[in-house]
């Protein structure tokens, strides 16, 4: 069977950010890759590598300075209300508003995204009963943990059934549980066929969850294949083979 | 845009922000409860303290000779108007003890030195008594009553009895000129301790012949009027010299055969076209620009914070920003809560003010009274000045707000810009500043001038078209700078 047509397609992608006097930092140089449905392609790299730079282009928060990239055939620069209709976005410091309760957050969401409020109670239903929240929905948010909080927020970003999940370093700061919550959820996500970007630095979750992966350091893809082509690098440790392509980068 | 977005967008806004103590103090209660209390207690305190001083009696410094002949002047004023006093007595319908008749007997050579005191009462209160009295015995009573508050409400102290020592306060110093008994330091020295709150130096022999005299003799009084009740002490023995002036010229121009208008070659006859209504009206014309857009400010304070910092500070501005809404449709949605919180905000403060006058400030039957009564077109135009300055505070907060890193920052910006907005409405505060044609293009000066004027009930067209129309060129400026800032990914994700 031929392989899918990617739905995330980034081609020479670069962000120059401009400082006062003329100082430029060029925090993504020349990025291409292409992750496909049912897939969940990591990103990796040390801190202030060019990731979240990376996934805020691909998400159109931020414009990219050249280069191009796609999401679902939208493209991110001309198209960006049809790219976010089809991504769901979620980071580690994602907040929630504190004075609203879960409920209230995913209606509001669920209503920008042009949902009936009838579609969105039926998806509400659908998370709370997956991930346990029904006894907090009506809570407000500032009197939740952080586990539930990030229970809600999984909800937020797949609430309007994105075909792409765009998910930059979404276990930071979480404790075992609420991180395997996470795992779990992305690995759901690729068995209903969704297309995973998923940015970490941590090397377990890559070696549990991604089928390829692109190492970015000082703002370039060093690396780009599979797991087990990199594991090919430095025998069966993944954490070696990521710190072997850093020190060939530099 | 997209109407249904951003009605999605604001109604989350409204829903969030109520929920918001701060907010809810600033846009509810700061209008509703803390202004009106502030306004009664400062009010009822100013009163207090006015009528405290009125009523108090000052330690004057006089020696013996002087107390009798301020009281001989006393009585020979009072044995001469009595029966007019009688008049004025009946009209004014008075039938407790006493009456006028009470002052003669207060003042009385052989009366007791510390004479009864529910006599002194009763005659406080009947000449502070507020009558419609013709011009000549309002004069009349006023002068009676200059004669009792300063025999009656004053401590004579003779100056003889005053300490030795101490030393003058830097910038104090004994005027030149006073007659030795007040060129004493311990005189001035017990002025400006507060032991007495003024020192008098009666010419006694000259007052004796006082009118059948041709000259004018000096009375020296040594007084600070940096000092509150040295001043009262000062206004009482004024008062008391006019009244004793008046009769004493009188005397002298009836001894001369001359008529009794004979040294007032013009009389000012005065006719005022604003009836005291009016009067209340144009204060509180002057008074309303600034308390209503002061807290048209403040009610949009922290709404516009909350919904720009405070998004950026709790991380959920940009999940927002990732949703398939435009920016514009995200900067109006905000914009919409923060315009109507400011305007709750003007409204309650409007209400509240009304209020507070009508039923706090002015007593019952005063109120009653006053006929503050707004023309409608008046508050019509003077709304059509607030929706601007309300749009204009919303934008221009909800951009400093975004552009700030955090709540606290953005707190920080809006101190100045308090100075700068707010501020300028004081102008209407100030009596002799008038809506000239060139204040028209002085932003927020000229709606606070154009305010007091319309609300006086005078329309100044020209004057309303600029500042109208200015104003709203500004408002669509700071709108547009608020919408091009939710576009500035720089701002966006400054943090």
């Amino acid at each position: 069977m031929p392989d899918p047509a990617p739905l995330v397609e980034a081609r020479q992608l670069a962000k120059v950010y401009r400082g006062r006097r003329g100082k430029t930092v060029e925090a993504v140089r020349e990025l291409t890759f292409a992750a496909r449905a049912g897939e969940v392609f990591g990103l990796l790299g040390p801190n202030g590598a060019g990731k979240t730079t990376s996934l805020r282009m691909l998400s159109t928060v931020l414009a990219p300075t050249s280069g191009s990239a796609t999401i679902a055939g939208h493209d991110v620069v001309s198209d960006p209300h049809a790219v976010r209709a089809c991504i769901g976005f979620l980071s580690g410091n994602t907040g929630l508003y504190p004075r609203l309760s879960p409920r209230e957050v995913l209606t509001y969401f669920g209503r920008l995204h042009l949902m009936t409020d009838e579609q969105i109670a039926a998806r509400i239903e659908l998370f709370a009963g997956l991930f346990g929240m029904h006894e907090f929905l009506d809570r407000r948010c500032d009197a939740l943990s952080s586990g539930m909080r990030q229970k809600v927020n999984i909800a937020r970003t797949a609430l309007h059934d994105p075909r792409v999940l765009i998910l930059d370093e979404p276990t930071v700061g979480l404790d075992v549980l609420a991180s395997r919550s996470i795992v779990d959820f992305v690995r759901r996500c690729r068995d209903e066929g969704r297309c995973v970007l998923f940015s970490t630095h941590i090397m377990g979750e890559v070696a549990r969850l991604c089928d390829r992966l692109a190492i970015i350091h000082l703002g370039r893809v060093q690396f780009l294949g599979t797991l087990d082509e990199l594991r090919a690098r430095a025998g069966a440790d993944v954490e070696e083979a990521f710190v072997q392509v850093l020190e060939q980068a530099t | 845009m997209t109407p249904r977005t951003v009605f999605v967008i604001a109604r989350k806004e409204l829903q969030d922000v109520l929920r918001d103590r701060r907010t809810l103090f600033f846009m509810m209660l700061l209008p509703i409860v803390v202004m009106p209390l502030l306004m009664l207690g400062i009010s009822r305190f100013v009163m207090q303290q006015t009528v405290e001083r009125r009523a108090r009696v000052l330690p004057i410094a006089v020696d013996p000779a002087g107390q009798t002949a301020l009281r001989a002047l006393a009585l020979s004023w009072w044995s001469a108007h009595k029966l007019a006093l009688g008049v004025v007595e009946a009209r004014m319908g008075v039938t407790a003890i006493g009456g006028f008749a009470g002052l003669g007997q207060l003042l009385q050579p052989d009366a007791d030195t510390s004479p009864d005191e529910a006599l002194v009462a009763n005659m406080a209160q009947m000449l502070k008594a507020e009558h419609d009295l013709p011009p000549e015995e309002r004069q009349l009573k006023q002068d009676a009553a200059a004669l009792f508050d300063l025999l009656f409400r004053s401590e004579f102290i003779d100056p003889g009895s005053l300490p030795w020592g101490g030393e003058l306060a830097q910038g104090v110093e004994i005027p030149s000129g006073l007659p030795p008994a007040l060129a004493d330091t311990r005189v001035a020295l017990a002025v400006q301790e507060k032991r007495i709150a003024a020192a008098l130096q009666l010419p006694t022999e000259a007052l004796l012949t006082l009118e059948d005299a041709h000259e004018s003799t000096p009375l020296h009084v040594l007084y600070d009027s940096s000092q509150s009740l040295s001043k009262e002490a000062f206004e009482r023995i004024e008062s008391f010299l006019g009244a004793v002036n008046r009769h004493a010229l009188r005397v002298r121009l009836e001894a001369q055969s001359l008529p009794s208008d004979f040294a007032e070659p013009i009389r000012l006859v005065a006719a005022n076209v604003a009836t005291d209504s009016r009067k209340v009206q144009a204060f509180l014309g002057g008074l309303l620009p600034y308390m209503l857009f002061a807290f048209c400010f403040f009610g949009a304070l922290y709404p516009a914070l909350d919904v720009t910092a405070g998004e950026k500070e709790r991380f959920t501005l940009e999940t927002l920003l990732l949703g398939p809404v435009s920016r514009l449709d995200i900067a109006l949605g905000k914009f919409l809560v923060v315009f109507v919180a400011a305007l709750i905000a003007a409204m309650l403060t409007t209400t509240s003010m009304a209020l507070t006058f009508t039923h706090g400030i002015l007593p019952a039957d005063l109120a009653s009274t006053f006929q503050i009564e707004f023309q409608p077109l008046a508050l019509l135009l003077t709304g059509s000045l607030v929706l601007p300055v309300a749009a204009l505070y919303s934008a221009l907060l909800l951009a400093v707000g975004l552009y700030a890193r955090s709540f606290k920052e953005a707190q920080s910006y809006t101190v100045p810009l308090q100075f700068l907005l707010v501020l300028p409405m004081m102008v209407s505060l100030i009596p002799d500043v008038e809506a000239e044609a060139h204040l028209a293009w002085i932003p927020f000066v000229n709606i606070s001038m154009l305010m007091k004027e319309l609300l006086k009930g005078n329309y100044l067209w020209g004057f309303y078209a600029i500042t109208l129309a200015s104003t709203l060129l500004l408002t669509v400026a700071a709108l547009a700078w608020a919408a091009w800032m939710f576009r500035r990914e720089s701002v966006l994700l400054r943090s």
